[in-house]
């Protein structure tokens, strides 16, 4: 990675276009030399932050705001982001281990606990074998692009199982909900990871019913997310249910006016019905003196007739983005028209997706496509709020359904809504691994499918660490007593060392029956498929998804190579000047 | 031929490199110039061991105060090189200084005992015949050769917290001018008793001086308000008493 020079030697402006390097971050003083002493304990100050809430028995970490506001988290995410944290390095790694979580919804601390054991196996192997600990990085990359595709395809796959859409509705015991449940063995607390994994299941199947767009419904899921999921505080995530139909997070601006005719009609307003032409510093000019008179008695008649208009054809609920005038709100709750004002633009958005409304532009050019049927338009109690809940006719075999999701406090609650959002990325990430841009800054391609087809998931718990490790020892790279694969093998082996850090004899077990299944295989290859997802499942054990696995390894050797071909970190005296700094003030100047 | 002399800080004795090993790793290493680099020795693995073990001390430390609300700093300690930290009354703090022992202070003999004792032992060995009375120039010699208490580098409410230490070892310099015909090996008990005359005065010295420091770290106390300073100064009350009791047990 080059680095990026002042231009003038008291200047005060420093270009600096990559986001992954330390000018990115600077502020201080000096100029100083980035060691591998520095990132050694740069990163061994992170893992210290991260250890003691890793893994399915790690703990939580309460953080207090000085206003008296409390969190309790195990999200990786949460923990590093609320560091205060102005060394550079330190925030680079930060950033590289949030990227790649929000890529995979998960790994971040993952990801900070490799990134410590290769560093330190480096240092190690660099020390005793006087290699130089950048070139050791750049070997270190080079090797996971071009030799661990066929490790992965020979060593990890024919251990892993394959899971399918249809298994979403299947019992509670289908692969898809071990996997979720592993997954929130990790952010959860035990005793709920099986409900919330059932809740979320079921959630899918009524979203996604066809298989081959089950991708592109995880898309949408998560793009629609914020409008997806209600949270409720006060009560515990084992009362987080389903509700039909959506959910809007605003009341009603009139009383409720219950309608009986079926079905319910609604319209979609973006704009205000009564324009707000008598505004303080606003000139109105008529043609003479007494149309201003006339003007305003024209003004409120319109409004009355666009109102007795939407009466007139049957429409009882009126959604509208923005603010409307007192006085459309008491010719509509005489009209017996429910009103819903400031909805937000992402809930409108899901509304007209799923009823195929089109939003009203001209009022005096209302059609029938304007005009969309509801099953029912009701108000909801949830928690302490009131919200209006809404049905859609049925349309097979999308199912339309809302997320209550529950917690005991405000921070709990979504806290429990991010972990859900997360575990759809990661289903997103294992059914279809991103096949789009390679991650800046490498020259790697993403794996073909055919070394990580759709769907591969392994036993959790340390399996894909274990295997890939016994495999970059024994593999022919090695014999040839190449240094590179035994770090990493070393190295790799911290992740399941750290799982069972409480019960080490757990860990022997582990590494025992992945050697047996392996050996297994080995002796009778007519195995098509090895048992150990159901040697490990009589543990508890739930699933993980291979292509995280193998992101996760990929980018933190891709970070530690970053972190020692720094050369210098360069302190300035004022604000860098980035891309995203320079595109902002052009707007402030516009 | 001589050793090129940049090999020689590493190397101890001579062991097999493993031949294979080392032409894969002649390609990762650019300059192949230095035939004669040896992997780091038994004591240099156990000297990097305790370092590893330092650093992870440090670390752990550092991520309690991350976690309890301290900020990172992009600055390191000029004393030590750890990162520095920064409290909510900004205020630097450094982990390594201010909490953990020094690493370098165990290997001084006028700071540490083990260290002194180590150093009595090998002067032993290594001197055969008997050494001339020093008795007079020995005060002085004992004397100049306690450095001055190492200075706060670092700002933060434990100033002078570690200044004080009670220069115990001090008097095991006289030591070289009792029976130097006794043992090389001999336990350093027959050396005891010679020492209580001499080490009175210095161990009278050396209450004195942690009786002042407790004084002022009371007096501290009493106008504190910050929470981080008082149990900062608690805990220099509370090593100020275990030395006067180590020093009165030293006397007894």
């Amino acid at each position: 990675m080059t680095q990026k020079k002042p231009r003038l030697q008291d200047t005060e402006e420093v270009y600096c276009f990559d986001r992954f390097d330390p000018c990115y971050y600077c502020g201080g003083k000096a100029m100083e030399s980035v060691g591998l002493e520095r990132v050694v304990q740069t990163v061994g100050v992170l893992q210290a932050v991260v250890l003691r809430a890793f893994g399915p028995h790690g703990g939580q970490v309460l953080f207090t705001r000085d206003t008296g506001h409390l969190m309790l988290s195990r999200d990786g995410v949460r923990v590093l982001n609320a560091l205060r944290l102005d060394h550079p390095l330190a925030r680079m790694i930060v950033e590289c281990a949030t990227g790649h979580s929000a890529l995979t919804g998960d790994g971040s601390k993952s990801f900070i606990l490799l990134l410590a054991s290769l560093v330190q196996t480096v240092e190690d192997a660099a020390r005793m074998e006087k290699c130089a600990p950048h070139s050791l990085a750049r070997e270190l990359l080079s090797f996971s692009l071009q030799q661990l595709d066929p490790l992965i395809a020979s060593a990890i796959l024919p251990h892993s199982e394959h899971i399918i859409w249809t298994d979403l509705s299947a019992a509670s015991s289908s692969p898809v909900q071990k996997l979720l449940s592993g997954f929130f063995h990790t952010r959860l607390s035990h005793a709920h990871c099986n409900s919330v994994s059932d809740l979320l299941c079921q959630f899918l199947s009524h979203w996604t019913a066809e298989v081959d767009q089950s991708c592109s419904c995880l898309q949408f899921i998560d793009d629609t997310w914020p409008a997806l999921y209600t949270p409720v505080i006060g009560f515990p995530i084992s009362y987080s249910r389903l509700l039909e139909g959506q959910i809007i997070h605003r009341d009603f601006a009139v009383p409720y006016s219950q309608t009986t005719a079926q079905p319910v009609k609604a319209i979609v307003v973006t704009t205000p019905l009564q324009p707000k032409f008598m505004e303080t510093g606003l000139a109105l000019e008529t043609g003479d003196k007494g149309s201003f008179v006339h003007f305003s008695s024209f003004w409120e008649s319109s409004v009355e007739c666009v109102v007795s208009y939407l009466q007139s054809i049957g429409v009882s609920l009126l959604l509208s983005s923005v603010k409307q005038t007192d006085a459309v709100l008491g010719l509509a709750t005489n009209s017996q028209i429910n009103v819903v004002e400031c909805v937000e633009q992402e809930e409108l958005t899901l509304f007209m997706h799923l009823s195929e409304a089109t939003a009203v532009t001209d009022f005096w050019d209302i059609q029938a496509k304007h005009v969309v049927s509801l099953d029912f338009c009701k108000p909801v109690l949830l928690g302490a709020h009131r919200y209006i809940h809404v049905a859609f006719p049925a349309k097979a075999p999308v199912r339309p359904c809302s997320l209550v999701v529950c917690g005991t406090g405000e921070g709990q609650s979504e806290q429990h809504a991010s972990a859900m959002r997360d575990a759809i990325k990661m289903l997103k990430t294992t059914w279809e691994p991103p096949s789009s841009a390679p991650p800046p800054n490498t020259s790697c391609t993403p794996p073909p499918d055919h070394y990580c087809p759709r769907g591969c998931v392994l036993t959790s718990g340390g399996a894909f660490e274990i295997l890939l490790s016994l495999a970059l020892q024994h593999s022919p790279i090695s014999k040839r007593a190449h240094v590179v694969p035994r770090i990493l093998a070393d190295a790799l082996l911290c992740l399941p060392r750290h799982i069972y850090s409480h019960q080490p004899r757990r860990f022997a077990q582990m590494q025992y029956t992945v050697l047996q299944c392996v050996q297994e295989r080995l002796t009778s290859p007519a195995h098509l498929q090895s048992n150990m997802n159901l040697k490990c499942c009589a543990w508890g054990l739930g699933l993980e998804s291979v292509f995280c696995k193998y992101q996760l390894v990929l980018a933190v050797l891709q970070c530690f190579s970053q972190l020692l071909t720094l050369d210098s970190v360069i302190h300035t005296k004022s604000r860098l000047k980035t891309m995203e700094n320079i595109s902002c003030q052009e707007e402030d100047e516009d | 031929m001589a050793k090129p002399k940049k090999a020689a800080a590493v190397t101890s004795s001579r062991r097999n490199v493993p031949h294979s090993g080392r032409s894969s790793i002649m390609a990762l290493n650019g300059d192949d110039e230095d035939f004669e680099w040896e992997p780091p020795s038994e004591a240099d693995m156990k000297v990097i061991q305790a370092r590893r073990e330092r650093q992870d001390k440090i670390s752990k430390l550092m991520g309690d105060y991350l976690l309890k609300g301290y900020r990172m700093l992009g600055e390191c300690c000029d004393t030590c090189g750890t990162i520095l930290l920064q409290d909510r009354q900004q205020k630097n703090y450094c982990v390594s200084c201010q909490e953990l022992d020094s690493d370098v202070d165990k290997d001084n003999p006028a700071l540490n005992a083990q260290a002194a004792l180590s150093q009595v032992r090998e002067r032993q060995l290594a001197s055969q015949s008997p050494a001339p009375p020093q008795t007079p120039d020995a005060p002085a010699t004992a004397t100049a050769s306690v450095p001055q208490p190492r200075p706060e580098h670092c700002e933060g409410a434990a100033a002078g917290g570690r200044a004080v230490l009670p220069p115990a070892p001090v008097p095991s310099v006289p030591a070289l001018s009792t029976p130097p015909s006794a043992p090389v090996l001999a336990p350093t008990r027959p050396t005891v008793i010679p020492q209580s005359t001499a080490l009175r005065p210095v161990l009278q010295d050396a209450e004195e001086a942690i009786l002042t420091k407790l004084r002022w770290a009371t007096n501290q106390l009493q106008t504190s308000v910050s929470l981080e300073t008082s149990v900062q100064l608690c805990s220099l009350i509370s090593s100020c008493a275990t030395s006067l009791r180590a020093l009165r047990e030293l006397a007894q």
